[in-house]
């Protein structure tokens, strides 16, 4: 996997691409994403448009990454969300949990 | 009537052979004219049921081995996943959508699983571990 990080207006996008599954892709993400937080950023995209699929140890990275940003007074939200990505969110309830938005330029738009 | 196919690859108890068996599966189920969405719901299965092996099954013992078979007959195809662990419950698994366990970080593999599959079945081998089989139907 890889994944690029830019910044935009004050928000820090992350932009994974392949397959979370768990394996070293998922902890490069997690560290990635920890990083961030421990840097001091409160407003963090992640791109999900270039992920072709993901399992739970992605979606547990996104949660984790969500409430550890939230008790440091951030915000996570997600955009561009694949069909089979969105899926998973609905099966899972998470897509009541996730702010998410259809590009990643609404994403940065909605911090205001 | 076409002949039954079967492949089976084993891996060591670590996540970093988890790209290795996602190869295997999607490779051979793409041989077998399997359609991309059916591959990814079929790949996210298998890797939750290979990652649960690997930590809760055989808590990543690097000498234990999870083993991954996959089989094609005439009307389904199945992938089952054995490990070398005490086994389990999935029943005794708390809902991952009720309020108090939606935040949780881990805990929905099982949930999606049954959610992406026609049937998920877990049997507990003579030789001792769990074996958990994904069934999809296939079209006739």
């Amino acid at each position: 996997m890889s994944i690029s990080t830019h910044e935009k207006d004050g928000v820090v996008i992350l932009e994974p691409e392949g397959k979370i599954m768990g394996g070293p892709e998922a902890t490069e993400l997690r560290n990635r994403l920890y990083e961030l937080i421990s840097a001091n950023n409160k407003k963090v995209v992640i791109d999900l448009g270039h992920v072709e699929w993901m399992n739970s140890t992605g979606l547990g990275i996104l949660i984790s990454g969500m409430t550890s940003l939230r008790n440091n007074e951030g915000e996570l939200k997600l955009s561009s969300i694949s069909e089979k990505v969105a899926n998973l969110f609905e099966i899972t309830k998470l897509n009541n949990v996730f702010e998410s938005y259809d590009s990643t330029d609404d994403a940065v738009g909605s911090f205001g | 009537m076409s002949e039954n196919k079967s492949y089976r690859l084993e891996i060591p108890s670590s996540q970093n052979h988890l790209a290795e068996a996602d190869r295997f599966l999607e490779g051979h189920l793409k041989q077998h004219g399997i359609d991309q969405d059916s591959i990814a719901d079929l790949a996210i299965s298998a890797t939750e049921l290979i990652n649960n092996a690997i930590i809760h099954g055989n808590k990543s013992n690097p000498d234990k081995i999870v083993t991954i078979e996959l089989e094609f007959t005439d009307k389904h195809l199945s992938i089952s996943i054995t490990d070398q662990g005490p086994g389990f419950k999935p029943e005794d698994i708390p809902s991952p959508i009720s309020d108090e366990n939606i935040l949780k970080e881990a805990g929905r593999g099982i949930f999606i699983v049954r959610s992406l599959v026609d049937d998920l079945q877990v049997e507990e081998p003579p030789e001792g571990g769990t074996r958990m089989i994904i069934i999809k139907k296939l079209a006739s």
